[in-house]
């Protein structure tokens, strides 16, 4: 015999325990009710990917907005270097301005007293 | 093999039947219950090892069945959903206990059975077997050869792609055929 028939002959049905009929009968006759059943097994088969599609779904949001803040921020930090390095050199053009005009100014005044 | 398993066309009495029953005839209603509680108490018993546990199970799948019997369009339906509904619940029992041991099976009445083709040990031991796959394995097995049901109508009774109904299927015969061979029983695959 193979393992096909032993199954077959170890796994079949069972008569239950003798008064379940009427237990059964009396229980519907007290009114008595159980949870539905179509969605019992419904939940953890669509749960898993319900769940991982959530997940994928807000971490690749999260991750979008995590990168434009980080490129925002970015951006902020060079604008912020770019203007100190105007502000600079503007500064150092206004020192030689300063610097070459003092220089013209002492320059006249020195002609000014030969000429004298 | 299997006993009173439906055909694939039901009778027409059966028909007469569910249609009284959903009528609200009580004697109609019991005798579904009496035609499908060896079915529904079997599912239940080869799958949680327990006859309490079984017999506690059966008895809200015909709960269930008397509540929504007005939604069962066939008495093939019928058949149907009873052997989805005990699937679903002997899953969640377990699942939701986490247990996986069995408990010893004592005083069962197995009707049909010839006396002389029995071998207690040997069918104790595969039930034993069987109790110890995971769920969905388990319940596939059990499908398998107490309904004596093919791949397809497994796979729509529990909801699981035909592949994996197979793959179930598969593993579970090479399990219990390395677990049997451990204890000097060997079958070729």
């Amino acid at each position: 015999m193979n393992l096909e028939q032993e199954l077959r002959r170890a796994l079949k049905r069972k008569d239950p325990p003798r008064g379940f009929h009427d237990k059964v009968l009396s229980r519907i006759a007290a009114g008595e009710t159980v949870p539905t059943p179509a969605t019992i097994r419904r939940w953890p088969r669509v749960a898993l990917p319900v769940a991982a599609s959530l997940m994928l779904a807000f971490g690749g949001t999260y991750y979008m907005h995590w990168q434009q803040e980080r490129q925002a921020r970015e951006q902020l930090a060079q604008s912020e270097h770019a203007a100190r390095e105007v502000v600079l050199a503007l500064q150092i053009a206004s020192e030689m301005i300063s610097s070459t005009q003092a220089k013209i100014e002492e320059i006249t005044r020195h002609d000014a007293t030969n000429t004298q | 093999m299997p006993t009173a398993v439906p055909s694939a066309h039901a009778p027409a009495s059966e028909a007469q039947l569910l249609a009284e029953a959903q009528a609200g005839s009580h004697t109609a209603f019991a005798t579904i219950v009496h035609e499908h509680q060896a079915m529904v108490f079997g599912l239940a018993l080869h799958f949680l090892r327990s006859q309490a546990e079984a017999e506690e199970l059966a008895q809200d799948v015909f709960l269930a069945l008397h509540q929504n019997l007005s939604h069962v369009q066939s008495a093939r339906h019928l058949i149907f959903w009873l052997r989805r509904v005990t699937s679903n619940r002997c899953i969640d029992r377990v699942r939701s206990s986490h247990r996986r041991r069995e408990l010893p099976m004592d005083d069962l009445h197995e009707p049909h059975i010839s006396p002389r083709l029995k071998d207690p040990l040997l069918e104790e031991l595969l039930q034993s077997l069987v109790g110890e796959l995971a769920p969905d394995a388990r319940i596939v097995v059990t499908l398998r050869f107490q309904e004596d049901l093919d791949l397809s109508e497994i796979a729509a009774i529990v909801d699981m792609p035909l592949n994996t109904v197979k793959s179930h299927l598969r593993r579970s015969m090479d399990a219990l055929r390395r677990k049997l061979a451990d204890r000097g029983h060997v079958y070729e695959s």
